[in-house]
């Protein structure tokens, strides 16, 4: 009878493709924004037919297994290749947990390593701007970059912005428990803060500067300095 | 023999005990069904069949991959007598409406043209069994689908029926008369085959009314449905339970009446799986939350007449979350589609065990 059932069946689709990940490596991962902490929680997924390329960089002993000291050298080489800012601000990820699947199951394309990071955040503006960059094996990764929806009401997220492949991404949100941003604090918190603390000490050099030469006697013309020396 | 001519038995089973009890509520009938299919079964089997309704593992013991690659617990149909066989499958047939019904037996026949391929040489991967490597362990098929129960079958008390296996994940949840389907995953490889000439498609509706709904949009309105990234996969796949990410697109406040009623169609496709009186409430709730509803789209705006979408598109509301998402996995996107079906505030029917 299944034979019979399997011939009245004709193919319309090509060779079927394995079905799970191939020639990707999908690095997912899952913003989450308190007041003053960010959580991330990436799912890396290497395909089949990267793994050979991977494997090398995570167990770099080749002895068939990934031992704990291998996953933490690895989770950091991931974090190292993460540029993560808020206004600006350069952020350092730390690692808070992680889970590696085995050999085997990243060969067959379904192990998945759990990497959870946290990062904390200075005290800001209410309009707040945080961006991740993940240049973590770029020449074979697929990245989807999504913030859960914050679990603190008064945090709203305004929009959320990537680069086409989301290597990029940047979140704009509001923090509606600091009091709305006067001109200058909005200026403080967009990342300007540097440039401006620079431009003002130029500038009270500048009048520092002014001022002593307009103390001073300046320069006389010709005729003048010629008078005096005659007093 | 056709998807349609196997599926004849198993409905005539289901009319004859619907006459039999013409008073039955969907409930007590989907009750009576796994009543039945329990009854079939020895002591083993029912052992393997049966969890408890709160086992977290077992509720998450899904995926989209191959049971070869990831197990699932419960009984398989390829361990079932046909007599079981025939009441398992008129168990999910109970909770289901025709149409979802038929849409599940698409899927899992197209699975069986994965094995047939694998059978006669074709195919990336060759068969491999949990075992390991060159095991020759089955990948594909209609028999490698797992039923399993979470609970006690019951007319007043939540319990929970799963079914599925490759690109298939069903999650009802039974409360009272209530019949709730989240988290379901389907999915299609290939999403097109033909069957004794016809052409089946088994996500067809998902992909069409899709499409319908991007080319009813006015310029303005496409720019803020089309994301200008790149979507490789499911976002809120398996695994991922419990998580609400922000909405992004088009918001269906700002779309017309044909537009959201193209959106609600859309919608239908996931909605509409379970059986009839759940699915209406269902769609009442979803069209109660329509305006502040989403529309978010990734990738190709045509497609090839007959074919599937190569689009990622996300539908999200105040209760749902349903993605659409082709795989390249170094073919054709168009031929191998997973999809999820969420509601964020009531996965496994949360909201009952909650109470």
């Amino acid at each position: 009878m299944r034979i019979a059932l399997a011939a009245g069946i004709l193919l319309v689709a090509g060779t079927p493709a394995f079905g799970h990940r191939l020639d990707e490596y999908l690095q997912g991962t899952l913003i989450s924004v308190e007041k003053n902490s960010l959580h991330a929680e990436m799912t890396l997924t290497p395909g089949v037919a990267v793994f050979p390329f991977l494997i090398s960089s995570i167990d770099t002993d080749a002895d068939g297994a990934i031992s704990q000291e291998e996953q933490a050298a690895y989770a950091r080489s991931v974090l190292r290749d993460l540029s993560l800012s808020i206004d600006g601000q350069r952020l350092t990820p730390r690692l808070r947990s992680l889970r590696f699947p085995t050999i085997g199951e990243m060969k067959e394309g379904r192990g998945e390593i759990h990497l959870d990071v946290d990062a904390d955040l200075p005290a800001g503006g209410r309009n707040r701007n945080i961006q991740l960059e993940n240049r973590h094996q770029s020449k074979i990764s697929a990245y989807q970059v999504n913030c859960l929806i914050p679990r603190d009401l008064a945090i709203h997220i305004a929009v959320q912005h990537r680069n086409y492949s989301q290597s990029l991404y940047r979140l704009e949100y509001a923090d509606t428990d600091v009091r709305a941003d006067s001109p200058l604090s909005a200026f403080w918190s967009g990342g300007l803060g540097w440039l401006g603390a620079i431009a003002l000490v130029l500038c009270l050099r500048a009048l520092f500067l002014w001022r002593q030469r307009a103390g001073r006697p300046g320069p006389l013309p010709e005729n003048q300095t010629f008078a005096a020396t005659l007093d | 023999m056709t998807t349609a001519a196997r599926i004849l038995p198993v409905s005539a089973l289901i009319l004859f005990s619907v006459s039999q009890a013409t008073a039955q509520t969907a409930t007590s009938h989907i009750v009576s069904a796994a009543n039945s299919f329990l009854a079939t079964l020895d002591g083993k089997q029912r052992q393997a069949v049966l969890f408890a309704f709160d086992d977290e593992q077992q509720r998450k013991r899904w995926s989209n991959l191959p049971t070869g690659i990831v197990a699932r617990a419960g009984l398989s149909i390829k361990d079932m007598s046909d007599t079981q066989r025939n009441a398992a499958m008129a168990l999910v047939a109970s909770a289901l409406s025709a149409r979802g019904f038929e849409k599940v037996q698409q899927i899992m026949e197209g699975d069986e043209v994965n094995r047939i391929n694998e059978a006669n040489g074709g195919g990336r991967g060759r068969g491999r069994g949990p075992g390991g490597r060159g095991g020759g362990g089955l990948l594909f098929g209609k028999d490698l689908y797992y039923i399993s129960i979470l609970g006690t079958p019951s007319e007043k008390n939540p319990w929970l029926l799963q079914f599925g296996g490759h690109h298939l994940a069903l999650n009802i949840t039974i409360e009272g008369e209530r019949g709730i389907l989240t988290p379901t995953l389907t999915g299609a490889q290939p999403a097109l085959y033909t069957e004794n000439g016809k052409v089946v498609r088994p996500l067809a509706g998902e992909s069409d009314k899709a499409m319908a709904l991007l080319n009813a949009l006015d310029e303005s309105q496409r720019k803020q449905a089309i994301l200008g990234f790149r979507l490789a996969d499911l976002v809120l796949g398996p695994g991922q339970d419990g998580k609400t990410i922000q909405p992004e697109g088009l918001k269906a406040s700002g779309m017309n009446d044909k537009q959201r009623a193209i959106l609600l169609d859309t919608i239908s496709e996931w909605a509409n799986i379970v059986h009839e009186s759940a699915a209406a409430s269902r769609m009442a709730e979803l069209k109660g939350d329509i305006n502040e509803t989403w529309f978010a789209w990734s990738g190709p705006t045509t497609v090839a007449p007959g074919s599937n979408i190569t689009a990622y598109y996300r539908i999200q509301g105040p209760h749902l979350v349903i993605e659409y998402a082709p795989q390249t996995l170094g073919g054709d996107p168009a031929l191998h589609v997973h999809t999820m079906y969420r509601d964020p505030t009531n996965d496994y029917g949360r909201k009952a065990a909650a109470k």
